[in-house]
């Protein structure tokens, strides 16, 4: 990465809240530190693997193994790539699509099937997202979004689904779907006031 | 692939949303573009605040086998750029004594508190469950946000309290360990001090020794958050000495 990135302009300064605060104790094997992020995060990675693995019983195992993955490679969090909250949620997801994916691998995915499920499974991330007033803001962003750019970004995050597959669900051109990604995310960013 | 066609990638790179084998490649692609890798930062950010969505509250026995597992766990030393974060670092340690100790009540309160809580009360289990999630979660949001504050101080009278304000996310929490019980059905108010005046903030749940609650309002314009003693129900404004006054 090119020198300049790493200082100068305020959008890439390090960040340096209280979760970053805890993975520098952490790094250097402070099980007390380590404690108050697993009570600040574990909530979030097991509900996040929960929307993707579906499976009780499967998500909390890889919940378990993301937490201790935070605990193992705490020392490779860099402030300056972003926040330890996006650090450890990007590497929640891709455990979770891992799991989903390689269980997928053995048996060719049904897409009809898939294509009925999503129906439901997708009406259920809305509701689960509306039904709690804290998530209000969220839930408010999301609604901002066109409905194509909604459901690519909930279909590929909350169901861990690749923008191809998004892409063959929705019935949908992959260019769009990918476009639709970003631009959605871009208009969620906006919305929620996120800076990196 | 194309660059401009690399380029609209950054949404599914960082939904997560690419097979390995083009997530390798985009991956290449960012050691190359620095507008693509600022515009993923800003993109993983937000898919962070999805997941804060959909938190939960996780079960006890979660935290019981992961704790169990880190002494067998050995942790990777850092990469081999870390010696530029020194400086940072030395920064983080000043935060570290109000870290320590807001950190050990929200690990008392979150986890404790409001699992135990969900599962003692059969009949009010589903809605406190609910409102629990909520809590912890916007706890969560409270301590991940980047401008939060952390105040701890003694109370007068027994425990210890820390407020945890972040004006972006317009939130205060109110973490408290040890408080003991109060003669008479009293309770615990919270205050907000704005321009010279108290402001109600809400009462701590009676019965509690730790735990953590969310302030209501916003710390905007308060220059800080005191703690009484109430009769029961509360006051609209203190009608006791402050047992503790803390800064946001």
């Amino acid at each position: 990465m090119p020198v300049a990135a790493r200082r100068g302009d305020r959008s890439s300064a390090p960040h340096s809240g209280a979760l970053e605060s805890l993975l520098d104790r952490v790094s250097r094997g402070d099980q007390q530190a380590f404690e108050s992020l697993y009570t600040a995060v574990a909530g979030t990675v097991l509900g996040l693997v929960r929307r993707v693995v579906r499976d009780p019983a499967q998500s909390e195992e890889v919940a378990q193994e993301v937490l201790i993955e935070v605990w193992r490679s705490a020392a490779r969090f860099d402030p300056r790539q972003g926040s330890a909250m996006a650090w450890i949620m990007t590497m929640t997801h891709r455990r979770a699509v891992d799991r989903v994916r390689s269980a997928q691998a053995a048996a060719d995915r049904d897409h009809r099937a898939a294509v009925h499920g999503y129906t439901a499974a997708f009406d259920e991330v809305s509701e689960q997202v509306e039904r709690r007033l804290e998530r209000e803001q969220v839930r408010r962003c999301l609604g901002q979004l066109t409905e194509l750019q909604r459901e690519s970004v909930t279909l590929a995050y909350y169901r861990g689904y690749t923008y191809r597959e998004t892409a063959d669900l929705l019935g949908t051109a992959l260019g769009t779907v990918k476009t639709r990604l970003r631009d959605g995310l871009i208009r969620l960013r906006d919305c929620l006031g996120v800076s990196a | 692939m194309s660059t401009v066609e690399l380029h609209t990638l950054t949404g599914a790179y960082a939904l997560g949303a690419l097979t390995g084998r083009e997530a390798a490649e985009f991956a290449r692609h960012l050691d190359r573009c620095e507008a693509c890798t600022q515009e993923v930062r800003e993109l993983q950010e937000t898919a962070a605040r999805l997941a804060l969505a959909v938190a939960e509250v996780p079960p006890a026995a979660l935290r019981t086998r992961v704790m169990a597992a880190l002494p067998e766990v050995r942790q990777l030393p850092p990469a081999e750029h870390a010696a530029n974060v020194v400086p940072m670092r030395r920064r983080m340690r000043h935060r570290l004594p109000y870290l320590a100790a807001a950190a050990c009540l929200v690990a008392a309160a979150v986890a404790g508190g409001y699992a135990v809580q969900a599962r003692q009360d059969a009949d009010a289990q589903r809605d406190r469950g609910v409102r629990a999630e909520q809590q912890a979660a916007a706890v969560s949001a409270l301590l991940a946000a980047p401008d939060a504050t952390f105040h701890t101080t003694a109370l007068k009278g027994g425990g210890s309290g820390t407020v945890v304000a972040s004006e972006r996310q317009g939130r205060t929490a109110f973490l408290y360990h040890g408080l003991p019980a109060l003669p008479g059905g009293r309770v615990y108010e919270l205050w907000y001090s704005r321009d010279g005046s108290m402001v109600p903030a809400g009462l701590v749940e009676t019965g509690r020794s730790s735990g953590a609650m969310l302030l209501t309002g916003g710390p905007r314009g308060a220059d800080g958050v005191g703690i009484t003693a109430e009769p029961p129900g509360g006051s609209s404004r203190p009608t006791s000495a402050p047992l503790g006054l803390l800064g946001v």
